[in-house]
């Protein structure tokens, strides 16, 4: 328990540390930052209820995304400014990590098997927020319809 | 003769275009949003027919006008793009207004340069390290963990102030950069064991990782910009087997 609370908001403060490092303005730092502690939020209540990282890491992304195209409506930016931030926490860098560290020492299969999981989480954050631009534009396309 | 001056003027406006453009690239807008808008501008400006083409490193506009005059301008983009947001928020808003009342082309030249300038160095430090420590003990490191990953990041920000223009590109400077940093790891563990040698180096690798340049390369793709999508994802996967290989050849040298 006490590990989901620091993860968390270990992912607060990651996310805040990106939005700096992107030049976020001021008054977005906070709601940027908050996307990431959701996405995070999210992915563990994910991995809760399925087998592996893919499906919780669409569904983490696919909110983040979610999160990001509402707060765009609300403060009349782009979605990017959070949806970047948003999604940092989903980044692979430890899989990547071990999954070199293993090849350096020759145990190729585990270095296999963390490369596919560095794989996985890529394909899902990129799956779950292109997604939810599909799903906008559509609705976006429908409004005009009317 | 009377229409010289009208070509000039299209023209100058066209360049002003291609200038908004790149700025956008460099500040890590998306392919769509670059080519959108670039289209929503001309239109505004009188344009009956816009044809955009944005791809990471070149632009190429195509302006056709009521009156049957086509012109068309380029642009090789040569400068990596890092990402500002405050930039591209005010980008944003300066073509938004500019769709609405169209700003003459003196004003609009005004305008861009203006926005043109650099960002402060000193909070895009601030990020590296909160972004590094917090990351070291998100990936279940100590809180010195964090501290120390905190304080490579520092280092790193520096290399990247003094070290990055020399490089002859940024793969080299990603090799180097995380050659650098990994032996100040190792070394560091090495005279204090308790400290954890991968923690400490994924907390540094998040900041060097082109992991929001990999998401928006397949997103691009997923979206339909093939051609970037795969320019910038074999890029990036170059960028990270860069740094790779610089850390792995540290930990080889020292031992982890």
């Amino acid at each position: 328990m006490s590990t989901i609370v620091l993860q968390l908001i270990t992912a607060f403060l990651g996310s805040l540390g990106f939005s700096l490092l992107f030049h976020l303005r001021k008054q977005l730092l906070l709601p940027a930052s908050i996307g990431g502690l959701l996405c995070w939020g999210i992915y563990l209540i994910g991995t809760h209820y399925y087998e592996g990282v893919f499906v919780p890491c669409l569904l983490a992304s696919a909110s983040a995304a979610l999160y990001a195209e509402i707060l765009a409506r609300i403060k009349k930016a782009p979605a990017t400014l959070f949806l970047v931030p948003a999604v940092v926490p989903a980044i692979p860098g430890s899989t990547l990590y071990y999954a070199m560290s293993n090849a350096v020492q020759g145990e190729w299969d585990i270095a296999r098997s963390y490369g596919y999981l560095t794989i996985q989480y890529a394909l899902a954050i990129a799956g779950g927020i292109s997604l939810v631009w599909a799903m906008s534009v559509m609705l976006q396309n429908v409004n005009k319809q009317k | 003769m009377n229409k010289r001056p009208e070509i000039e003027e299209r023209n100058d406006l066209l360049h002003e275009f291609l200038n908004l453009g790149e700025m956008m690239l460099g500040v890590g807008a998306e392919i769509k949003r670059v080519e959108d808008t670039l289209i929503r501008m001309g239109k505004a400006y009188g344009a009956d027919k816009m044809n955009v083409f944005v791809i990471t490193s070149s632009i190429v506009i195509t302006m056709h006008f009521p009156d049957g005059q086509e012109l068309t301008q380029t642009r090789r983009i040569m400068d990596e793009s890092g990402t500002n947001f405050t930039k591209l928020e005010a980008l944003n808003e300066l073509s938004r207004s500019c769709c609405e009342n169209p700003l003459s082309t003196e004003e609009l030249k005004k305008q861009l340069e203006q926005l043109n300038k650099k960002p402060s160095q000193a909070l895009f430090c601030i990020g590296s390290v909160l972004g590094a420590g917090s990351f070291a003990i998100f990936f279940g490191g100590t809180f010195l963990d964090g501290m120390c990953a905190a304080m490579f990041a520092l280092f790193i920000c520096l290399l990247q102030n003094k070290l990055k223009h020399l490089c002859p590109n940024n793969m080299i400077f990603n090799l180097l950069c995380s050659f650098l940093t990994g032996i100040g790891i190792c070394l560091l563990t090495k005279v204090y064991p308790p400290l954890h040698l991968d923690k400490i180096m994924i907390g540094d690798i998040m900041l060097l990782i082109p992991g929001i340049a990999m998401t928006n390369s397949v997103r691009d793709i997923l979206v339909g910009d093939t051609i970037s999508g795969v320019m910038r994802l074999i890029e990036s996967l170059l960028w990270a087997g860069s740094i790779a290989f610089g850390f792995m050849l540290a930990i080889r040298l020292i031992g982890g």
